[in-house]
């Protein structure tokens, strides 16, 4: 696809991903209104994949910013590679012009997707390890759509406004300001019938036994009490993934109630314990 | 013809802010609305930023576009209509009705929980005002159900509780949801809260700062300079239990709102749990504590570093602390009694502390307070005492 129909563009849906019509509606309406979209959600509920899916499906170019707690905002947006500078002025053997700082400019994530050429998408992962701060900058830096390089004093300004997509987890609430700007989304925990369409396209050749009996039980210990992790999609997969893979493993095991695999779906040690408990009690 | 929605979306409590309203109309005049459906997800992302409004959102907009009526509340929910009603009636308490009901006798020996009923069905029968008398609500008289009148056993329902000891209360403030936004004009608060952000462990200034380095060593003209950083140390967690029931934490709700709306988003983790006076077996992670009790014994499976900080006034009849069964809520029963509870949170937590929005000057003259003192560090909800608490906290021991 080219760049010239990019605005009119729709998002359908990618290969991997099961795309429920309501969140397609946001997405599109976000694109259309060049506003960030903040999606909140429960691990797993596939935030990140969206942004990867829209990649996919559009054909645009995806930059990702892993958000860190100790993560300031300049670094979001370039660097300034000094230790290169301090070679070259010593050694002299790079074509680089040592008395030219912008040479020794390197942009960051949110500075690549400004400069690109084409429209990109830009993926904000997990905004919400950093402090407060940092958010409200950097929507500024967001809104405005340009920033300035201090070391050399000039302005960089986005060639082509990219996609902005923003996850959190719901951990905190981010402030007034920052969420004013966006777009907003609630990704809810897939329903059983949801999850079964999304693991269909992930197994295509999965025996309906398997599929059934393994929703089942996995719904059955989403339930389980006082887990601190509840598994998510993610776990499910390649709890699926374990299964198959395992020779001796027969589906009529899941439905009398015997679960392999634990540590798949239940990754904390207290919450393995407490399922292996709960799951020898459990019948499905 | 949308300004009415925006306006019914505000007045529900939705916080719509003009500017987002303004990006709807971009995207109806764009074009990118064509269909009622459309509009309801293009509406919601663009003018909702919580999950916690989509109810009231789907409700609003069932009413303002399908035409439906906005939900009666029902069973629980009803409770909360009730108080609302009663609270206007029973605003102006007249002197007791001379008035003797009929069914008197037979309501003294009603249980609680029968009482509830009884309340519950007199309040869907009521139609208008009605003072004194034995069957309606009303003030005065002597149904058990009503404020001010004299009921052996019976409950309490809105009105001023006059030593902050009733027997049973009846109506909860289920509705006072804390994790919504709260007016945040008490300056002074505000700054107290600020003293929170001490609230971050510091560790020692080991750890070279390699980028720092090289930037400084070359702005020295290659003289080597060393630049050392504090090692970075993880965020606290932090639990807060919070006492929003009944009406002798009332003047202080606005204040404790503030501070919870600062707390959010301050550290690690922030667990927020509810209860009314005193803890017992459970506290509830939903405000209106009703539909998500914690099992107290559970927190000995949180880490122990973590910070836990009641917020309450810790005025409570003595023996709601003390009893086995004390708890004031009839629903609530409970196996230990509310002090060895708070025993076990403040052994399971080496830093606890308790906020009171009492002065302490008023300390001295409430028992439970005294008591509680013995168990937990309590500091007053100041600008001074938060400082004090911070630092309390904060302390290695």
């Amino acid at each position: 696809m080219t760049q010239e129909n990019n605005t009119n563009m729709k998002f359908t849906g990618a290969s991997k991903y099961v795309l429920d019509e309501e969140l397609a509606k946001i997405v599109n309406i976000t694109m259309a209104l060049e506003m960030p979209l903040l999606l909140k959600g429960e691990p797993g509920t596939g935030k990140t994949m969206l942004a990867h899916a829209i990649s996919e499906a559009l054909g645009m170019k995806l930059i990702v910013l892993n958000v860190k707690s100790s993560m300031k905002l300049v670094d979001a947006l370039y660097q300034y590679d000094t230790l290169t500078r301090l070679n070259d002025s010593r050694f002299g053997d790079s074509k680089r012009d040592v008395s030219n700082i912008e040479e020794y400019i390197k942009m960051g994530k949110i500075g690549q997707s400004f400069v690109s050429e084409e429209r990109v998408i830009l993926l904000i992962d997990e905004i919400d390890k950093a402090d407060t701060d940092f958010q409200d900058d950097m929507l500024d830096v967001l809104d405005q759509m340009e920033f300035d390089i201090i070391e050399i004093d000039k302005t960089v300004r986005a060639k082509k406004r990219p996609v902005i997509i923003i996850t959190s987890n719901a951990k905190k609430d981010l402030s007034d300001p920052f969420l004013g700007r966006c777009n907003f989304h609630h990704i809810a925990f897939p329903e059983p019938d949801m999850m079964r369409e999304i693991l269909k396209v992930h197994f295509p050749h999965i025996s309906k036994d398997l599929l059934d009996s393994s929703i089942r039980a996995f719904y059955k210990m989403r339930e389980f009490r006082s887990i601190e992790k509840k598994p998510a999609t993610r776990e499910l997969i390649n709890w699926i993934r374990a299964l198959q893979a395992d020779p001796d493993f027969n589906v009529k095991q899941l439905i009398k109630g015997d679960l392999p695999y634990l540590g798949v779906l239940f990754k904390k040690s207290p919450d393995y314990a407490i399922a292996r408990n709960a799951a020898a009690r459990m019948r499905i | 013809m949308f300004t009415t929605f925006f306006y019914l979306l505000r007045q529900v409590g939705i916080p719509v802010s003009p500017t987002s309203f303004l990006r709807l109309q971009r995207a109806l005049s764009m074009g990118l609305i064509t269909s009622i459906d459309d509009f309801y997800t293009a509406a919601r992302s663009i003018l909702v930023k919580s999950e916690r409004y989509f109810d009231l959102y789907d409700q609003v907009f069932a009413h303002r576009f399908e035409g439906a009526e906005l939900k009666e509340p029902e069973e629980f929910e009803l409770s909360q209509v009730a108080h609302a009603m009663l609270e206007e009636w029973l605003k102006d308490p007249k002197a007791m009705a001379d008035a003797l009901g009929i069914d008197e006798e037979s309501l003294n020996r009603l249980s609680p929980e029968e009482l509830l009923q009884y309340f519950l069905d007199r309040l869907k029968e009521q139609t208008e005002e009605h003072h004194g008398g034995s069957k309606w609500i009303g003030t005065g008289g002597t149904s058990p159900v009503g404020h001010s009148g004299y009921h052996p056993g019976g409950m309490r329902v809105g009105g001023v509780s006059r030593n902050k000891s009733a027997v049973k209360v009846a109506m909860d403030r289920r509705y006072r949801d804390y994790s919504q936004e709260g007016p945040l004009t008490q300056a002074q608060i505000g700054e107290a809260l600020k003293r929170l952000r001490n609230m971050v462990p510091t560790g020692p200034k080991d750890l070279v700062n390699i980028d720092e380095t090289i930037y400084q060593t070359m702005k020295n003209a290659g003289e080597i300079e060393i630049v050392f950083e504090r090692s970075l140390k993880d965020r606290l967690k932090v639990i807060l239990a919070i006492d929003n029931g009944g009406w002798s934490m009332d003047p202080y709700i606005e204040m404790v709102q503030t501070l919870f709306n600062y707390a959010r988003s301050q550290f690690k983790e922030l667990k927020t749990f509810f209860f009314h006076n005193t803890i017992y077996d459970n506290i509830w992670e939903d405000p209106p504590r009703f539909k998500k009790p914690y099992p107290v014994s559970e927190l000995a499976r949180r880490d122990p570093e973590t910070r836990f900080i009641i917020v309450g006034d810790a005025s409570m009849a003595p023996y709601e602390l003390m009893a086995t069964d004390g708890s004031i809520h009839i629903e609530e029963r409970s196996t230990l009694p509310s002090y060895e509870r708070l025993r076990f949170i403040a052994d399971t937590f080496r830093h606890s502390a308790w906020l009171n929005p009492k002065m302490s000057s008023e300390w001295p003259y409430t028992r439970t307070i005294t008591m509680i003192r013995e168990i937990f560090p309590m500091f007053e909800l100041t600008i001074d005492g938060l400082e004090k608490m911070v630092a309390h906290l904060m302390s290695d021991n």
